[in-house]
């Protein structure tokens, strides 16, 4: 009975991308997304696509006008600019410095964009009506993960050679000859395919964390919709979900920004570690 | 020479930095993202059961657009943002260091001279002590002066009191002894002009002694 009005696909619309804006039905139905043709090909633009266009305009919003106001040198006033600055300087001192070093300030620009497009991703699926967090589907995470990948092999590269870097990735042993003949290339084909993992690893834990977190608020709610049928338990049914979808959603608020931090400070400790090899 | 001309040549192929190693990374970005998509493409295409439901599922379209769209907000905000405001922190961070130092120098300046003038205050109370002490020393050195000066004054002034005294008592003592010397020789003369009688004699004599008494 309850899996007729438990659509699985419903669902899931409510989770991931689509092309259509799900709102109640008291308001009009908003127009789908269009597809635009560029050089021959039909783009379909999607909600996870508008959100991150919206996300990147409004970190522009949001920091340019901090650099512009913070470029006399002079502390900042007023709590919204100060509240960016306390964000800003406790990723620079405490998560990417420690794990950088010392060339952390090449890196912190590309952190600190990291971190934000993730936070505001993962906080759009908190805002109703608004599409979901983009930081929901692999086709992004991975990117992310992929962009972080590129510093850190890019700047390995940069730091020990194009063939420095790779032959760096194993670890100095003192090996007897032809033992070192043997397990070096082993090692390293186990190190490359670390590297890759870790970043895979990367991808994956934000989607899942956030994919997770919103599936469990969709099911939460929709068991109100499959206690329809009978009146005291449906009453019974909505408060306990209502509540607990509110519990839930401040625990998103939370995994929002502890996955945002969890990311960059992989990324950082990563990009750290190809600074240093063993 | 010309083999080891060959030899840097290709050392420093192989350790090409800077954007050679960024343009390699790149297409390695490129490859392994064409890899993905090719593989997550037809892998959510076999087992499509769940829909829109598979976290899992590939968009290309998505993949790409967030690519663009993260890449270009990365150079877009180093540029615009997050370089000058790094640049921005730093010249605070700097300027509050410079200012602690000038503080710390400045509070050990007065330190030192606080010091110094302490030092001085001590020597200067030891020198007013001195100087009090010796002007102590004199004031008494003065008094005892002025005492022992007034104290023979007061002894000559007693003395020639004392003078005085003897040379009026003297007078006074030679005074007594002519009137007394006048007195008899006028008593006599009075006794010898008048008809002397015992009774009239006493009387003379008492009178003579009045008047003596009342002189």
């Amino acid at each position: 009975m309850s899996s007729e009005l438990i659509n699985l696909e419903e669902l899931g619309g409510h989770v991931s991308d689509g092309t259509s804006y799900h709102l109640p039905h008291y308001f009009h139905h908003l127009p789908d997304l269009p597809v635009v043709n560029i050089f021959g090909y039909d783009l379909q633009i999607t909600k996870f696509m508008v959100i991150e266009v919206v996300v990147a305009l409004l970190m522009i919003f949001l920091f340019v006008p901090l650099a512009i106001k913070i470029r006399t040198g002079k502390p900042l006033k007023g709590r919204f600019f100060n509240l960016l600055e306390v964000f800003l300087l406790y990723l620079r001192d405490e998560v990417i410095r420690p794990s950088i070093g010392k060339n952390a300030g090449k890196f912190v620009p590309f952190l600190w964009t990291m971190f934000f497009f993730i936070l505001f991703c993962n906080l759009a699926g908190l805002i109703p009506w608004f599409g979901g967090s983009p930081t929901g589907s692999l086709s992004v995470t991975a990117v992310l993960a992929l962009s972080t990948f590129l510093v850190v092999i890019g700047s390995g590269m940069k730091k020990y050679g194009i063939i420095g870097f790779w032959i760096g990735q194993v670890p100095k042993m003192d090996l007897p000859g032809p033992m070192g003949i043997i397990l070096k290339p082993m090692l390293f084909v186990i190190e490359v395919i670390g590297l890759f993992i870790k970043h895979t690893v990367l991808a994956v834990r934000l989607l899942a964390n956030m994919f997770a977190g919103h599936l469990v608020l969709a099911v939460f709610l929709a068991f109100i919709a499959g206690a329809a049928q009978i009146l005291i338990i449906w009453i019974g049914v909505t408060f306990a979900s209502v509540f607990m979808s509110v519990a839930l959603s401040c625990l998103e608020l939370f995994v929002a920004f502890l996955q945002a931090y969890i990311f960059t400070f992989l990324s950082a400790l990563f990009i750290g570690m190809a600074q240093h090899q063993h | 020479m010309k083999r080891n001309d060959f030899k840097k040549r290709v050392a420093s192929f192989f350790r090409i930095g800077g954007t050679g190693a960024y343009l390699v990374s790149l297409v390695a970005f490129l490859f392994l993202f064409a890899i993905t998509g090719t593989v997550m493409a037809s892998g959510s295409e076999g087992g499509g059961g769940a829909g829109g439901l598979n976290p899992l599922n590939w968009k290309t379209d998505l993949a790409v657009w967030t690519a663009v769209v993260f890449l270009v907000l990365v150079f877009v905000l180093s540029f615009f943002a997050f370089r000058p405001i790094a640049n921005a922190l730093d010249a605070r961070e700097q300027a509050m260091h410079d200012r602690v130092a000038a503080a710390e120098k400045a509070n050990a300046d007065a330190r030192a001279l606080l010091e110094q003038y302490q030092k001085k205050l001590e020597g200067s109370e030891k020198e007013v002590r001195e100087m009090l002490e010796a002007a102590k020393a004199d004031a008494e050195k003065a008094a005892n002066a002025i005492v022992e000066k007034a104290k023979d004054a007061a002894s000559n002034e007693h003395k020639r009191a004392l003078h005085e005294i003897e040379t009026a008592t003297e007078v006074a003592l030679q005074e007594l002894a002519s009137k007394s010397a006048d007195l008899a020789t006028s008593l006599a003369g009075k006794i010898l002009k008048e008809k002397i009688d015992p009774s009239r004699h006493s009387m003379l004599i008492n009178g003579a002694i009045q008047q003596f008494t009342k002189n």
